[in-house]
């Protein structure tokens, strides 16, 4: 038995004033309260510190089967914990691709055997992630995918996202879409605009990322099925998510980490340093405040990392040779607490948890829903918060293999500093 | 005045007194050049290696001779042929060529960014940018500024139209902001498609019309329109290109009376610019291919020579 004593309470719902114990054994939370010590409870004091229910990155690349020299389950499955997550979903644009449901429970097991984080597993739309057929979506919601998405492209036709959404409904999982209307943003490298501009690199138009929302929304409406799109970055998209939404749509989305923190201003100030290289791009200043209105408004339902490791050789070259991504499990939740104390809070703390907690566990398929809350009998997926812990970013010390990283180096405040799953806390291997 | 750069991966940080500095300096080397012995010591036991990854003529040429005019020891290294393409990276040509002792690298590159990726990695060498994809050309800049200095005795309050493909030109990004440092009011002009989203972060205005943009413009500036532009669909063909937006000689007579018109070359004649213009009495294409090697001297005079004044 583990007692986590007199940390403020975070439920995912409710951020409580007064501190409260919880009781934990057996992987479930047994109390919650003011609970007495005895001497046969492990007591961990957290005074002054926030207990939150596990966060859940519903974006992740780890890379394995096929290019474990960048990531594999393991390694991000520890990156994962070591950043704060107790659940991640990992992106199917593997190689080969999980767009079976053999590859559904590869991924499961690879997982499971991490014993660090929970990896569920997304499925692709399109058999070989090839944008031409339907995959087996039914059979990968039953071995346990939780969301399907071409990830890493856009769903190749209006015709098939149709299909898709129509197909879906009956299986309980969500269909996950990679907003890019590719033949605007083909070559592209950087945010149209300032950094196109002074470049000369080709510009991808935040028109590349409504259009492909748009065209979701649509065909949203018309199968009532529920739609997600992820890494939504600009002002222009956002607006239009949150029209579908006071529409009364089944329209969802998340943003990452990275565009409520940097744009494109850091490429040029870093003299076109690769680690800022990502899809979509960094964007202008205002849409980085935009997605911030956004968090304040209601219409965003996770915060994401789309952490996307890269071997260090194939990041250290000159920016236009870069491929895109940026890893950043391990400092996310900081950059992001960070960040929101810099600008001085433009949104609650309640609200900003959610995103991390009970928002997208409810993007979930039902069984997993019941994630994003502490409450007696829950499964104890935990995450501890110190809000006054200031730390330097050191992917030296990283879990995760990538290095990939634009904050290394830098000083941040807001850390999770403890992670549980299923009871257990993570610890870090000892070097 | 102790000169304080280096070497050159942009203009952004020179001021403009060091922009006056450097064409008096390159006023003397062009004087050099006219000389029956050209060669003069400065740069004796330096080593220089030209690092083209990308075909140039003029830049290449003329990197070369500035570099023999000064007695340095050049080696010339190319993509093809070369470690490069074995695949190694551009991280380890660049520490073997410090490791064999290189005193600079001049650097051509299709990459944005190239150049200056390769003054971070290396640690003593200096780095001259030849032109880092569409985003920089500095000596381009210097040998454009140095050139219309002269002609023009000064460039304080003038006027400069470039017409052409703003959108992927190097040169355009490294003109627009070296013209505007020396007092130039610059104007760009050509068809939308061709045209950065953001022109006015580049410091200049955009005028649709060339008709209306070289309009008392006191220089005119032709950029080289690539055959890949047709094939993108950017624009429809080069006939009409050059009806539209082409320096012909009626277009270039509604500028300025003493206005001169310039082009980094190559040139496409009967696309950018007409045969009669190019050859016409108004254009200063070759003076400004003169002034390349001399303001080429002047650099690699300034950045690596051992005196200082």
């Amino acid at each position: 038995m583990i007692l986590l004593k007199g940390a403020t309470l975070f439920d995912g719902e409710k951020l409580h004033d007064d501190p409260r114990d919880i009781l934990i054994s057996d992987g479930r939370i047994r109390e919650i309260g003011k609970i007495q010590e005895t001497e046969d409870i492990e007591t961990i004091d957290l005074r002054g510190k926030i207990a939150c229910p596990g966060f859940i990155d519903i974006h992740v690349h780890f890379r394995e089967p096929g290019f474990e020299w960048r990531e594999d389950i393991t390694t991000g499955a520890r990156s994962a914990a070591a950043g704060g997550y107790s659940t991640v979903v990992t992106m199917p644009n593997t190689e080969p691709p999980v767009d079976n449901p053999s590859m559904v429970e590869f991924a499961l097991w690879k997982g499971q055997r991490s014993c660090a984080a929970r990896v569920l597993p997304a499925g692709c739309v399109t058999h070989g992630r090839a944008g031409k057929f339907m995959a087996e979506l039914g059979k990968m919601a039953d071995a346990g995918a939780v969301f399907f998405t071409d990830d890493g492209s856009p769903i190749a036709t209006s015709g098939l996202v149709r299909t898709a959404l129509l197909y879906s409904i009956d299986t309980g999982v969500r269909i996950m879409e990679h907003p890019e209307e590719t033949s605007l943003t083909e070559g592209g490298q950087v945010n149209e605009g300032l950094a196109s501009s002074v470049s000369g690199l080709k510009g991808m138009p935040a028109s590349g990322e409504y259009i492909d929302i748009a065209r979701g929304i649509a065909l949203c409406r018309e199968t009532s099925a529920p739609i997600h799109f992820t890494h939504v970055s600009t002002a222009m998209a956002m607006e239009a998510i949150q029209k579908a939404k006071l529409e009364g749509l089944p329209v969802t989305c998340d943003v990452t980490a990275h565009h409520l923190s940097l744009d494109e201003n850091h490429i040029l100030v870093s003299r076109f340093d690769s680690t800022y290289k990502v899809n979509p791009p960094l964007r202008s200043r205002s849409d980085v405040s935009s997605l911030w209105q956004a968090i304040a408004n209601g219409t965003v339902d996770a915060i994401i990392t789309d952490h996307a490791p890269w071997h260090l050789d194939e990041k250290d070259v000159p920016f236009q040779e870069a491929p895109f991504g940026i890893a950043s499990l391990e400092c996310s939740v900081a950059v992001v607490l960070d960040t929101w104390l810099k600008l001085g809070r433009p949104v609650s703390l309640e609200s900003l948890l959610k995103l991390f907690t009970s928002s997208p566990a409810s993007l979930l398929p039902e069984q997993w829903q019941g994630l994003g809350r502490i409450k007696e009998d829950s499964i104890a997926d935990i995450t501890i918060l110190d809000l006054d812990e200031s730390r330097i970013v050191d992917t030296g010390n990283w879990e995760s293999k990538a290095a990939n990283c634009p904050w290394n180096g830098e000083m941040l405040s807001g850390w999770p500093v403890a992670t549980f799953l299923n009871g257990i806390p993570f610890k870090r291997e000892e070097n | 005045m102790k000169w304080r750069h280096h070497g050159l991966i942009d203009l952004d940080d020179w001021t403009r007194e060091e922009l006056e500095i450097f064409l008096q300096q390159a006023d003397y080397m062009e004087e050099l050049l006219g000389r029956p012995i050209k060669k003069v010591p400065a740069l004796r036991g330096k080593m220089i290696v030209n690092f083209f990854y990308e075909p140039s003529t003029r830049t290449k040429v003329s990197f070369e001779l500035a570099e023999k005019m000064l007695s340095a020891d050049v080696v010339n290294w190319s993509a093809s042929g070369s470690s490069v393409s074995k695949g190694e990276t551009m991280k380890d040509t660049a520490w073997t060529l410090e490791a064999m002792g290189a005193d600079a690298v001049v650097i051509r590159h299709g990459a944005v960014g190239a150049a200056d990726y390769l003054s971070k990695k290396l640690s003593r060498a200096s780095v001259f940018n030849a032109g880092d994809g569409t985003h920089r050309h500095p000596t381009q800049a210097l040998l454009d500024i140095h050139t219309a200095w002269k002609k023009l005795g000064g460039l304080e309050g003038r006027r400069m139209s470039i017409i052409g493909d703003i959108l992927h030109s190097r040169v355009a990004r490294s003109d627009i902001k070296a013209f505007s440092k020396m007092g130039v009011k610059v104007t760009v002009s050509g068809p939308a498609t061709l045209m950065p989203r953001d022109i006015q972060s580049l410091g200049a205005e955009y005028e649709p019309d060339p008709h209306k943009a070289v309009k008392s413009a006191d220089i005119l500036y032709l950029l080289r329109i690539q055959k890949e532009r047709q094939h993108q669909g950017l624009i429809p063909s080069f006939d009409e290109y050059h009806k539209r937006y082409g320096a012909t000689s009626e277009l270039v007579n509604e500028a300025g009376e003493k206005s001169v018109v310039m082009h980094p070359g190559p040139v496409n004649r009967r696309v950018e610019i007409a045969s009669d213009v190019v050859d016409g009495e108004k254009s200063l294409i070759l003076k400004q291919v003169r002034s390349g090697v001399a303001v080429r001297m002047a650099l690699l005079y300034l950045c690596l020579g051992g005196v200082r004044s």
